[in-house]
């Protein structure tokens, strides 16, 4: 028994050696990136959130695609397109023999079957499709044409989204979302996907671009900033993209063994206020709680100066911007109030609503000042309330929520979703504001049927400030992309559209 | 022996179906919307209406239940809303992770307890003794997530000794996969440099997790072994000469033993709750952060059969401690 037991450890031994000596993997042909974002499906029927679009970002490509660090629109799966002059039909000449990551052909049809099917599965960004397309028609294996509803400006912006991207008619469910491997189109394939821990990336074969720079791109996910933190300084990450906490940034910042890089971000955060819901739905009371809030004090107490102010929802650095929104005034929100018969004895009690962790850890610390500014009018009693996301969404769609905290990633890169979401009667329901205006409905239909900025960003002026005489949201500030990374870490780019390229870092 | 198992089986039942009402129930009372949450807040209501058909939400509340104490006695815990993947697959493919965390996590705990215990009950009175007071409760009022905040400070980040977060470093995954438990998966294949990994790996979580609970093992083995140390056997066994060494740990522990193994086994199987905070300190890829993660995204099936699958877990090791006390104790009668 002895000897059988001593002989099977030996064999264990031996074999073992030689198995993990085959093991090695060279440092250079891998990347970690860490992050505490979350990925919710891989599907681009169903994806709308983050890192679930960056990834398909890198994965996949459109028929039309963003130069990297640009907002300049370049051909993707697409070799050239025809607009007809009354801006209805899209005519769309696709690139001859392009291949899927499983050899399958990318043609006309998949494209057809790709956005009916996101308009039939009625996910959440199908209504970027589903709201302006009319039908889809195949002429030949290369050439197909898409009908719009109305002439609609963006409409090109929306077919970089990952909402657009062509799938595997073979691979994917007709009728149902689709929760395997994706089939990919972009520099990058998953090969392994251990849902909630890590995903792993490879380089895709049948890429028609530039072959991706590192052969493997590993995203780990992290539960908290504090964890992604940890990881970080033990070496355990090369890249950490989104988030860690401010003070954790700024004081990694001064870390030597890493470099940080800040750039611009897309990214808008708001007060929304339920136009429906009393007292919110008093115009000048709204008023006096968009003068009560500091957003200076909020970038700097609680952001650390990583964001910046917001006066308006659409960002800076995008066209069509205008600072039209009151700048704080304790005395001119005192003023309201008082007019509105509010007093120390009789204040204005109202309740604030966050949610804990989708925004990060900030969140509470932001929804505390914003508490404690309100009350420094000394005519308002401010009580916070929170709840996770899912319940949270839940009470917004039921208009529990007067006033509540709220953010905002773009779809497409232009004013229009930034407006239109937050303004038109159509869309506000789904920001729970329920905000309508009739003449707001009509600007922002007017402006989506313009193809020249410089007329779309004159109605956009109009609107904006409209949006300061009714105040249904409070924009609140900025963000900003921040990325830290080992030293040995090359081609980060934090380009204006926020899609973090993958396939162009390299270890050096 | 067969009539006291069945027993106990048959005692087991009732409690399930309790835990499995009260969750059902619970779950169906909180706010927020599981359809909304999967759909996401732009969903038409046509679509909303459509997938709370499907998943038979729309029915009322007591056939649901009825459908789901169905589907749970035939095996089926539902799809996860988040994934579309059956919960029972993905708890299966969590498990082994859990499972590894929290067998170590026990391993530090006994080894602990038993040892600090008995010395503390053989030097009743002395520093040692007061020490191991004083431990127990000083390490079971850690929070867990603290404590472990520290080591992956002082061991990971100042020392740069250990790996702080995950099962294992990229691509140290043993190849093929047999129990899904990767020490054991490394021995199996033979892969040293895999296996040293996840060691690695495991040492700071379930430290962690080890001492938080091995407070309650001191002081359990100190007092047993108090009382079995004055009990006459003692005294007989000393004056018979035997070994001071002999007289502890043969005589006074393995009589102490007993009732300190019940409360180890219900610690194991309370343990593999207890490691949700230590999995999500460690981003460690069991059904402690599995359940966070679902929480978070209101996956109703998930919550629910993640719940589930603890309780018949407790259930389970509850009898195996209650067969193997029976065992080895005549006096516990079947």
């Amino acid at each position: 028994m002895r000897r059988s037991l001593k002989f099977i450890f030996l064999y264990v031994l031996v074999f073992g050696f030689l198995a993990s000596s085959a093991f090695a993997i060279n440092p250079k042909s891998y990347i970690i990136l860490g992050t505490t974002d979350k990925i919710s499906s891989l599907d681009p029927a169903k994806a709308y959130d983050y890192l679930s679009d960056n990834i398909l970002q890198n994965i996949m490509e459109g028929l039309v695609k963003y130069v990297p660090g640009t907002t300049r629109i370049v051909p993707g799966i697409a070799k050239k397109w025809k607009i007809s002059k009354d801006g209805l039909v899209y005519t769309f000449y696709l690139k001859k023999g392009l291949k899927f990551s499983n050899g399958d052909p990318i043609n006309a049809q998949a494209f057809k079957f790709s956005i009916d099917r996101v308009i039939r599965l009625k996910q959440d960004p199908s209504f970027l499709l589903s709201d302006v397309v009319k039908k889809v028609e195949v002429v030949n294996d290369t050439e197909f044409k898409i009908y719009l509803k109305y002439p609609f400006a963006p409409f090109i912006n929306i077919l970089a989204f990952t909402v657009s991207y062509p799938i595997d008619p073979k691979v994917y469910p007709k009728d149902k979302v689709y929760n395997g491997i994706p089939v990919a189109s972009g520099p990058y394939m998953v090969k392994k996907w251990i849902r909630g821990q890590q995903i792993e990336l490879v380089r895709n074969p049948y890429y028609h671009g530039k072959k991706a720079k590192t052969p493997i791109i590993l995203v780990k996910l992290y539960r908290n900033a504090n964890t992604l933190y940890i990881a970080l300084l033990n070496g355990e990450i090369d890249v950490a993209y989104r988030t860690l906490l401010p003070q954790q940034f700024a004081k990694i910042q001064k870390n030597k063994k890493f470099v940080a890089l800040v750039g611009p971000s897309p990214f808008i955060r708001e007060l929304v206020f339920n136009v429906k819901y009393k007292p919110f739905d008093n115009k000048m009371l709204r008023k006096a709680i968009a003068y009560a809030v500091d957003r200076k004090q909020i970038v700097k107490d609680v952001f650390n100066n990583q964001v910046v102010p917001l006066y308006t929802l659409i960002p800076k650095g995008m066209w069509g911007h205008r600072s039209v929104m009151p700048k704080h005034s304790l005395k001119r929100a005192i003023k309201f109030l008082k007019k509105l018969g509010y007093s120390k004895n009789k204040p204005l009690k109202i309740t604030l609503w966050y949610s804990p962790s989708h925004y990060g850890s900030t969140e509470a610390a932001l929804a505390l000042t914003i508490k404690n500014q309100l009350e420094k009018t000394g005519l308002i009693k401010c009580q916070l309330k929170s709840a996770e996301w899912a319940t949270y969404v839940d009470y917004w769609n039921k208009g529990i929520m007067g006033m509540f905290l709220l953010g905002w990633y773009p779809d497409y890169f232009d004013p229009d979703d930034y407006m239109w979401p937050f303004l038109a009667s159509s869309a506000s329901n789904g920001m729970g504001s329920f905000y309508s205006n009739k003449k707001v409905d009509k600007l922002l239909l007017k402006a989506r049927k313009i193809v020249s900025k410089r007329k779309r960003a004159r109605i956009y002026y109009r609107v904006q400030k409209i949006m300061t005489k009714d105040v249904p949201y409070v924009p609140l500030f900025q963000g900003k992309q921040r990325v830290i990374a080992k030293p040995n870490i090359k081609g980060l780019l934090l380009d204006p559209v926020q899609i973090f390229r993958y396939y162009l870092l390299y270890k050096k | 022996m067969k009539t006291y198992i069945l027993t106990r089986i048959g005692l087991s039942i009732p409690m399930i179906l309790i835990i499995l009402t009260i969750v059902f129930f619970v779950l169906r009372v909180l706010p927020g919307n599981p359809v909304l949450a999967m759909l996401g807040p732009k969903a038409p209501p046509s679509v909303v209406k459509a997938m709370e058909h499907q998943m038979g939400l729309d029915k009322p509340i007591l056939v649901q239940y009825a459908d789901y104490l169905k589907d749970i006695t035939h095996g089926n815990f539902g799809q996860s809303t988040v994934t579309g993947m059956p919960v029972l697959k993905e708890l299966m493919q969590k498990f082994p992770a859990t499972l590894e965390l929290t067998i170590f996590a026990m391993i530090v705990a006994v080894f602990i307890g038993i040892f600090y215990g008995t010395l503390a009950a053989y030097k009743l009175g002395n520093p040692l003794d007061v020490s191991a007071r004083i431990y127990s409760i000083f390490v079971y009022s850690f929070p867990v997530f603290w404590f472990g905040l520290m080591l992956q400070l002082i061991f990971g980040v100042w020392l740069h000794w250990l790996p702080v977060s995950g099962e294992s470093s990229p691509f140290m995954t043993p190849d093929p996969m047999h129990t899904g438990l990767y020490v054991v998966d490394a021995i199996i294949n033979g892969q040293w440099d895999v296996l040293k990994d996840s060691l690695e790996h495991l040492i700071l979580p379930s430290i962690t997790l080890g001492i938080v609970i091995s407070s309650i093992f001191v002081r359990m083995v100190r007092a047993n072994v108090v009382l079995t140390l004055s009990q006459q056997f003692v005294t007989a066994a000393r004056a018979r000469g035997a070994k001071e060494k002999s007289v502890l740990f043969r005589h006074a522990l393995k009589n102490a033993l007993p009732p300190i193994l019940t409360i180890m086994g219900l610690e194991f199987a309370l343990l593999l709750g207890g490691a949700v905070l230590t999995e999500v300190t460690f981003s460690w890829p069991g059904i402690g952060s599995y359940l966070v993660s679902r929480i978070h995204a209101r996956d109703f099936t998930a919550i629910q059969g993640t719940i589930v699958f603890f309780a018949i877990f407790v259930a389970i090791t509850s009898i195996l401690v209650d067969v193997i006390n029976a065992w080895i104790n005549p006096r516990v009668r079947y």
